[in-house]
């Protein structure tokens, strides 16, 4: 049990551990550091569950990736939140020593974290082009983010190699590096990790025998000396190592599951019902980890091997998604022509129960699209794998955290009003001029491209920093014992380990900039019924008093209307986006940098601080969510909006998502309609679908009286919720999705 | 040549089979006491009471027609879909109508007429072949009661009904029940005896009685007739199903 003062105590041990090893080899240090950290931080076996493993973070330590990662809001790698050390301090009933110290403590972390030394090693030039980290208090066109997200693990290598396996290849590789007079430093510690493996397996072992949990506690045993023989062991050993691991997305499951799945029911060691019983307590424990944005468990698709066995563990896989009503995992179908049909079938019945998941990966697109994007081979496109909200990484191979976020509309609007934030009158970018210099469209369109260009070169270089921050500060040991070449190079994975360091940036209000471009374009300079002059007075007033050319704004053409002009304007825009980010490669040593175009709820918070837009968005109003067109846009239907999103290029960008609103009538009643409707968007070009399944009304009753649907579920854009435990504004802005 | 159209509806999933585009073309000589769509009465464009700036009918060529239903072209090949023709009552703009309907043919496109069946038989004629299914409506029994609630005479739908059944044209029966007006046992029986004396009636379909269309009679400045009755329910739409299933009627779509 972690209380609070355990918090405190660990914190004030893991700073003294820190300092100790501060000019020690990262990997040592690390080490000593997660030996404070585990079991500190994990969480007691409940009665309920199958298999050991759970978490909460206190306010100072080690991970990867912060935010998202349980109670962690601020920090990330080595961090200190200073708001969760408030609340520890503020709860406990300590005396003044311990919190004096506490003081020191605090003022140590506020230079030593991570986060403050990768703003702090920020150039002139970087600091001035992303002054700000807090995007959701201040207005701005860019900013960075702080974390290591999209870990994904060489599952399949762990569970045919088990513990003993990988004593044995660090050994070797120890020895090997002996000789040539290599780093053997990274290999002890690599081997220390291991061992406190075996530590809190048998930590959780003994508390499972005193919680009269044999079978729990036999496994544990087990997984030290042995490599995994069955599907429950297998599970158990992926799960702990997850959590010591600090990975929060869990890879081609029925790829490394698959065997273990169908030779314990085939040979009758398990039944099929038990195994489901494993799945959904394995659910359960990813559902409470509660990463918010990650979780995703991958099935299905091209480019597995043991096809005709993942088939059968992506079923259950599917079964026990219907059975877990949670958030998470974030069930993730990858699906080809001619894959064994009976994957599809189940997940549109999910889908129709409103679960939100799985959500649909279309191979025979996003392969090909992943190879070219990436620049790599087939055979590494096949292996593609989303995290997170949606970007593309290639599992276990390739890396691509995003580190940046950047708000399009933003950037239209710094142009038209010479750089300023109306509301706050700050500076936040480059000043072209009066909007009144502006002669043609392309004089517009040029000054906003010059924005971008200018910000996205920032974050590129901004990304590639954080990577060498993070490889001076940490090996990210058990990430790098499951990531390809890291070992067998002897570096950590952001230290020369990995062979493919990419980046992504988050890209948002893609389709509000189309619209907006393509306002200015027809109305000012085609059809010159409005003045670029009237038009920022009406955007400047919010469109009050200007509501005839509000209404010409609203009416001009828009994405999702399988509109030419707008459709036109939309893949101009699209290309000069993700082309301009795609080249920034060539100026970095990053292997890609790529846009995604996702959502979480960030259009949202983008929203609230961006000004009223030429495409009639008013002032504060969400932006539109990824790849979907505007609120209230798509004025003909989902086929519309479907031909529409298919034109815009996916062989340039590492992802983007289309959430899509459908009534439980339309799913239930018409079910050979809807697959249809689907078969001929994913033929057609179509990426993937997010798809939330509502009673007409329900969404609109549950803001009434929530208790009734507490199991609402909606997806909002990188994550679902509970429709009922969203905030308001988020609420509304789901509810403003057509419904189709 | 030109015609009125006062909607194209894409992604249309109750208008015939699969995924249709119904074009809903303006002008209709009947008067349906519980029309849902009376803005398509007039022949001419109209000017929207509720909203100035919104003008109720456009004209369009069978070409520019086409440019949009084509865009869904891949939907209707994967659903059995298509283009409906509907509106008002497509056939009193015969040549329209018939030009449409032979584009789309050409074009290899499904189609579907939703038609009242009041038209001169010359025009069914002529235009038969290049419907691939009609969705003929039936909406009351008997002389009396068809002037009263439709506002025009039933003979000459009945007798093109036969005559396209006789031409081998393939039908679905589409049967608007409003409570109190056309629920009794004799329209029943009649629709159900109809159902089968036609081989090539391919069975019916009902459309229970709705209010969603009540806000349109305002905005053309109709006084709406039915007030009193409300949107039927799912259990009332079974309980005449049921009905209509004992009384021998050929399948209900």
């Amino acid at each position: 049990m972690n209380s609070g003062k355990d918090f405190l105590s660990m914190g004030i041990k893991f700073t003294q551990t820190y300092k100790k090893y501060i000019n020690a080899h990262p990997a040592k240090r690390e080490i000593m550091c997660l030996k404070v950290i585990f079991p500190h931080v994990l969480e007691d076996i409940r009665p309920e569950d199958m298999f050991a493993g759970r978490e909460k973070y206190g306010p100072i330590g080690f991970t990867p990736e912060g935010v998202g990662h349980g109670p962690i809001i601020d920090g990330f790698m080595y961090y200190c939140d200073e708001t969760l050390l408030k609340n520890e301090i503020n709860s406990s009933s300590d005396c003044n020593e311990l919190l004096e110290s506490l003081d020191e403590i605090k003022e140590f972390w506020r230079f030593e974290n991570t986060k403050y030394k990768v703003r702090n090693a920020y150039s002139e030039e970087l600091a001035s082009a992303l002054p700000h980290d807090n995007f959701a208090e201040e207005p701005g066109i860019a900013f960075p983010l702080y974390r290591m997200g999209g870990i994904y693990l060489n599952y399949e290598k762990l569970v045919k190699n088990g513990i003993p396996g990988m004593l044995k290849e660090i050994a070797k590789l120890e020895l090997e590096a002996a000789k040539i007079n290599g780093d053997i430093e990274i290999y002890q510690a690599m081997k220390m990790a291991v061992e406190l493996l075996v530590d809190i397996c048998l930590y959780y072992s003994d508390q499972a025998k005193q919680l009269g949990k044999n079978d729990v506690a036999e496994i544990l045993e087990k997984i030290t000396t042995s490599k995994p023989e069955n599907l429950r062991e297998a599970i158990q050993l992926v799960w702990i190592y997850s959590i010591l691991a600090g990975a929060m997305n869990y890879g081609r499951m029925d790829v490394f599951l698959g065997d273990f799945y169908t030779s314990d029911i085939d040979s009758g060691l398990i039944s099929k019902e038990v195994a489901l019983e494993m799945i959904s307590s394995f659910w359960k424990l990813m559902a409470d980890r509660n990463t918010i944005w990650n979780g995703r468990v991958i099935i299905g698709g091209l480019g597995r091997n043991n096809e005709l066995n993942a088939d059968r563990f992506a079923l259950a896989a599917i079964a026990a998604t219907r059975i877990v009503k949670e958030i998470e995992p974030q069930l993730t179908l990858r699906f080809y022509k001619g894959m064994n049909s009976e994957l599809m079938e189940k997940a549109l019945e999910t889908i129709g129960e409103g679960r939100t998941y799985p959500m649909l990966y279309n191979d025979d697109i996003n392969v090909d699209a992943v190879m070219r994007a990436f620049e790599i081979s087939y055979e590494e496109a096949l292996q593609y794998v989303p995290f997170g909200c949606g970007e593309y990484v290639i599992n276990h191979k390739s890396f691509g955290t995003p580190s940046g976020v950047i708000n399009l509309s933003k950037a239209l609007e710094a142009v038209l009003f010479n750089g300023l934030d109306l509301e706050s009158g700050k500076v936040i970018g480059l000043q072209a001029g009066e909007f009144n210099g502006f002669e043609t469209f392309d004089d517009v369109f040029d000054a906003y491209k010059k924005q971008v260009t200018y910000l996205v070169e920032a974050l590129s270089k901004q990304e590639e920093l954080e990577y060498k921050i993070a490889g001076e500060n940490a090996t990210f040991l058990y990430v790098s014992m499951l990531f390809d070449d890291c070992m067998e190079r002897g570096k950590g994975i952001f230290s020369g380990g990995a062979q493919y360091l990419g980046g992504t940036l988050e890209t948002y209000g893609n389709t509000n900039v189309a619209d907006s471009l393509t306002a200015i374009n027809q109305l000012v300079f085609v059809e010159k019924c409005m003045t670029l002059d009237t038009m920022i007075k009406a955007l400047k007033a919010n469109f009050v008093g200007y509501e005839k050319e509000h209404k010409m704004m609203v009416d001009a053409p828009k994405f999702g209307n399988d509109d030419l002009i707008a459709d036109e304007m939309a893949k101009v825009h699209h290309n000069f986006v993700c082309n301009i980010v795609r080249k920034q490669k060539k100026s970095t040593k990053l292997h890609s940098y790529l846009a995604v175009i996702i959502n979480n709820s960030t259009n949202t918070t983008f929203g609230h601080l961006t000004n009223a837009s030429p495409d009639g968005r008013r002032a504060g109003q969400p932006l539109a969510n990824a790849n979907m067109p505007s609120a209230g846009s798509d004025k003909n239907s989902i086929t519309f909006v479907m031909n529409s999103q298919v034109k815009l290029d996916p062989t340039i960008h590492a992802g983007s998502v289309q959430n899509m609103k459908f009534s439980r009538e339309l799913f239930s009643n018409s079910p050979i309609i809807v697959k249809a409707l689907l078969n001929t968007y994913f033929s057609k070009g179509g990426t993937q679908a997010m798809i939330t399944v509502v009673n007409k009304g329900d969404l609109e009753n549950a803001m009434d009286d929530p208790e009734k649907y507490r199991q609402l579920f909606v997806r909002v854009g990188g994550f679902s919720a509970r429709f009922i435990e969203l905030e308001r504004d988020i609420q509304l802005e789901i509810i403003s999705r057509t419904l189709y | 040549m030109e015609g009125l159209v006062f909607d194209i509806q894409h992604f249309s999933i109750y208008d015939g089979p699969g995924i249709r585009t119904t074009v809903f073309l303006k002008g209709c000589p009947l008067r349906c006491i519980w029309c849902h769509n009376p803005e398509s009465w007039q022949k001419e464009p109209q000017r929207s009471l509720k909203d100035p700036l919104k003008l109720i009918g456009r004209k369009m060529t069978p070409e520019e027609i086409m440019v949009e239903v084509e865009k869904d072209n891949d939907y209707y090949l994967n659903s059995g879909g298509g283009i409906t023709l509907s509106g008002g009552e497509p056939m009193l703009q015969f040549e329209f109508t018939l030009e449409l309907l032979k584009l789309a043919k050409e074009k290899g496109i499904h189609t579907c007429l939703e038609t009242s069946g009041y038209s001169p038989k010359e025009n069914f004629e002529e235009i038969y072949p290049w419907v691939d299914l009609f969705l003929f409506d039936y909406k009351a029994t008997g002389k009396e009661r068809h002037m009263k609630f439709v506002g025009v005479e039933n003979e000459l739908i009945l007798s093109n009904l036969e005559y396209l059944n006789v031409k081998g044209a393939h039908l679905i029966l589409r049967c608007p029940l409003i409570p109190t007006i056309n629920d009794q046992e004799e329209h029943f029986k009649a629709l159900a005896a109809l159902s089968n004396q036609y081989s090539g009636v391919e069975g019916v379909e009902i459309l229970p009685y709705h209010d969603f269309g009540k806000g349109k009679w305002e905005e053309v400045g109709l006084q709406y007739a039915l007030d009193k009755i409300t949107t039927v329910d799912s259990f009332i739409k079974e309980k005449w199903k049921q009905r209509l299933i004992a009384l021998g009627c050929k399948k209900l779509f």
